[in-house]
């Protein structure tokens, strides 16, 4: 396996134990509205990453490039980004608007999968950087 | 021009600015890779993890612009002493 698919699939994986450890962290250690804020950000933006992954292996199938337009295939991933923000945009000011959650856990929430790539490119560095020193 | 007009203000282009900026940045990533795999279509699978984790980067900066610009205009931690100080005078 090359270094791309194993990152890809340790993020994949990383994100759905990130997100249930910190939940349930955050429900053991912190106020219900804080927690419930890490809860709904993580489950946010490990869906997005899944609906992102969905569209991109979709619309960059080899075949579809080579047939398709290029613009219309660039046009068909911003619009769906754009559907993607604003169905977010929705969800995050409903949440913050109605108080429903604190936003700094949000905030947290919301960092799920940025911390899953950082740990992954992390680790694919250490990897290399072991393999030349060896 | 008072507080909560100056939050709102810096919520609005907070946002724009994400969103111009984020919206950019995945069109050039995004123009790169469909040309890297038009020339080379066997590289398709390798650009493709590439860019989602490029693009999940990117998208996730401009979450945190909506998230900041949500908390200025509705959920300021200081609005209440801002509030009772503006009160007071």
């Amino acid at each position: 396996m090359d270094i791309q698919q194993r990152m890809i699939s340790f993020v994949i994986k990383s994100n759905w134990y990130l997100f249930v450890i910190v939940t349930l962290l955050g429900f053991i250690n912190t106020p219900f509205k804080f927690a419930l804020g890490i809860l709904c950000g993580a489950l946010l933006v490990t869906i997005n990453f899944h609906f992102l992954r969905h569209t991109l292996y979709r619309s960059f199938k080899a075949e579809n490039v080579l047939s398709a337009e290029p613009r219309s295939i660039l046009n068909v991933v911003l619009v769906k980004y754009y559907i993607r923000f604003a169905i977010s945009g929705i969800v995050i000011f409903a949440l913050i608007n109605r108080n429903i959650v604190e936003p700094i856990g949000l905030l947290l929430g919301l960092s799920v999968v940025v911390v899953s790539i950082m740990v992954a490119t992390a680790l694919e560095l250490t990897r290399l950087i072991f393999k030349e020193a060896v | 021009m008072d507080f909560f007009t100056a939050c709102v203000w810096a919520a609005g282009i907070a946002i724009g600015i994400a969103a111009f900026g984020c919206g950019i940045g995945q069109g050039m990533g995004l123009n790169g890779a469909v040309q890297g795999i038009a020339r080379n279509p066997e590289s398709s699978g390798k650009v493709t993890v590439t860019l989602l984790i490029g693009l999940a980067m990117i998208e996730s900066l401009c979450i945190y612009a909506l998230v900041v610009a949500l908390i200025l205009i509705y959920a300021h931690p200081q609005a209440a002493e801002i509030i009772k100080t503006v009160v007071a005078h």
